[in-house]
């Protein structure tokens, strides 16, 4: 609780950190901010492309079904890797300067958190155009939803970010460890694919897996976001007949009580270390 | 009343700090014992409010770790640490700044460093740039700086921020004479207005002029704590 009040105390500090990011990352180059919509931009363009002539999946405007996933990954990924190397990229402020460390992972979290929300109303943008011009699909009500779902995903990929970050000031194998997991969670996550077709595949009596397969926060998240910003679908994917489920909202509780813990748990991991980092760094 | 207090304080590093290779991780069941070095050892300093304390003493004797066990850097592996006010430290040139923004954009980086709000450093963005004389040089990127303009630059945040106890390592050497001068001038302003300084430094006139108390740290210990020119005057016959 002391921790928090002073975290609150340097809320500015966040913000200048943030700030910093933001300014330094783009001052040396021509077009500047541009590229942080650039890229989901293109993002979005290079997806589109393969699903309809490459992949040929018969849903309409499956792109927009795989990008809705597809982004709120690119938030965890980056987030969660440019917090994991922060502690030794700013040792000469930790060794010099007495201020609260934990501004410095979660300045990560929250610079890859805008880049996120520019990324998502590029999204929006493109998905009202296709509704518009193509008859798509209606706006959905449930993107009320999305502020809650931000929270809770921006809570977890902060938990696990102080974790991150405090291990790997003493063993800095952790980053290569975190991409490698990283590297196989894009896949045992439901973002190229949707949940269901993990529940048909399964045989009758294996399907408790599937049970543990949603206990993973970051299937869950994504799934969600799939669920409350799309409308549901039917077709076919990767040769098996898909038809969306309903919005599993115990699962989904239980998913945001996971999340809230894990911030928690990641916090008080990081306090418990960050007394020693100025020495081991 | 007050302002630092360090009681019975120990402070121990772990001796050849690297990172394990593989093999070792993978053959030894047993972590690699870890040796110890001494940093500090059974400190015990008082400092009242409105006092200015100079440091004195050897490369390596532990001046730095003490003011980092006092501003909370470090965190000293036995022993109380008490701490009243306001604090404000520069221990070493740029830190605490970001080499790619301006001066103007480093001070409210800084600022925010310190904890302070972006009101409160509007507030007090004209004096620093005042005091620091730094001109036009204010909206360069500080990379582009020299070492005297960091600290004219450092040295007008950490006073113009009016901390209630400033701790200042061996930096003010970088400036020219001038300007040396102005700042142990501000220190004296400081101290007037019952604030408190702690100061590491290798000019012997400095720490007798504007300290009447002298800290002499000698191999970790406190080897000698009193009157400044009683202090310098040993310091000087010891190392000559």
């Amino acid at each position: 609780m002391k921790d928090l009040k002073l975290l609150y105390k340097y809320r500015y500090l966040l913000y200048q950190f943030v700030l910093r990011d933001l300014k330094v990352r783009y001052k040396n180059s021509a077009l500047g901010f541009f590229w942080s919509l650039f890229n989901p931009l293109l993002q979005v363009a290079t997806i589109t492309i393969v699903v309809k002539y490459i992949m040929r999946v018969d849903i309409p405007n499956y792109s927009a079904y795989l990008l809705v996933a597809f982004l709120p990954w690119q938030y965890v990924l980056n987030g969660l890797l440019d917090s994991s190397d922060v502690l030794i990229h700013n040792r000469d402020m930790i060794k010099k300067v007495p201020f609260p460390r934990e501004v410095l992972p979660l300045s990560c979290v929250a610079s890859n958190l805008i880049h996120f929300l520019l990324a998502m109303i590029i999204f929006v943008v493109y998905v009202l155009v296709y509704w518009l011009f193509f008859h798509g699909h209606p706006i959905m009500t449930t993107f009320l939803m999305f502020p809650v779902l931000v929270f809770m995903q921006t809570v977890l990929i902060g938990g696990i970010a102080l974790f991150v970050c405090s291990v790997n000031a003493f063993f800095e194998d952790t980053k290569y460890i975190l991409q490698a997991l990283l590297n196989i969670g894009f896949y045992l996550t439901p973002i190229m694919y949707p949940v269901e077709l993990v529940q048909n595949k399964l045989p009758e009596n294996l399907q408790w897996l599937f049970k543990i397969y949603m206990l993973n926060p970051f299937a869950t998240i994504m799934d969600a976001y799939r669920k409350l910003l799309m409308p549901p679908f039917e077709g076919h994917v990767a040769g098996s007949m898909v038809t969306s489920l309903p919005f599993d909202w115990l699962n989904f509780t239980v998913c945001f009580v996971i999340c809230m813990a894990i911030g928690i748990l990641g916090y008080m991991y990081f306090n418990k270390k960050k007394n020693y980092f100025a020495e081991r760094l | 009343m007050t302002a630092i207090k360090l009681e019975n304080i120990n402070k121990d590093f772990i001796k050849n700090q690297t990172a394990p290779t593989l093999k070792q991780l993978l053959l030894s069941f047993k972590r690699p014992k870890k040796e110890f070095m001494h940093g500090l050892t059974d400190i015990n300093l008082t400092v009242e409010k409105g006092e200015s304390v100079s440091i004195v003493g050897t490369n390596g004797s532990g001046k730095s770790t003490l003011l980092r066990i006092i501003c909370g850097v470090y965190i000293p592996t036995s022993g109380k640490v008490t701490v009243d006010g306001r604090m404000s430290t520069m221990l070493e040139l740029g830190s605490g700044f970001h080499p790619d923004l301006t001066g103007v954009e480093n001070i409210y980086f800084n600022g925010a460093v310190l904890g302070f709000s972006y009101n409160e450093i509007r507030d007090k963005v004209d004096k620093i740039i005042e005091f620091s004389e730094l001109g036009d040089f204010i909206n360069e990127p500080i990379r582009t700086y020299s070492a005297g303009m960091l600290m004219r630059l450092g040295f007008s945040i950490a006073t113009e921020t009016e901390p209630d106890i400033l701790l200042i390592d061996e930096v003010l050497a970088v400036g020219d004479n001038a300007y040396q001068e102005k700042c142990y001038k501000r220190i004296n302003d400081i101290k007037s207005h019952g604030k408190t300084i702690v100061f590491v430094t290798h000019d012997m006139r400095a720490a007798t002029d504007f300290a009447q108390r002298t800290v002499w740290v000698k191999k970790g210990k406190i080897y000698m704590d009193g009157e400044s020119h009683k202090i310098v005057e040993n310091y000087l016959k010891e190392i000559s």
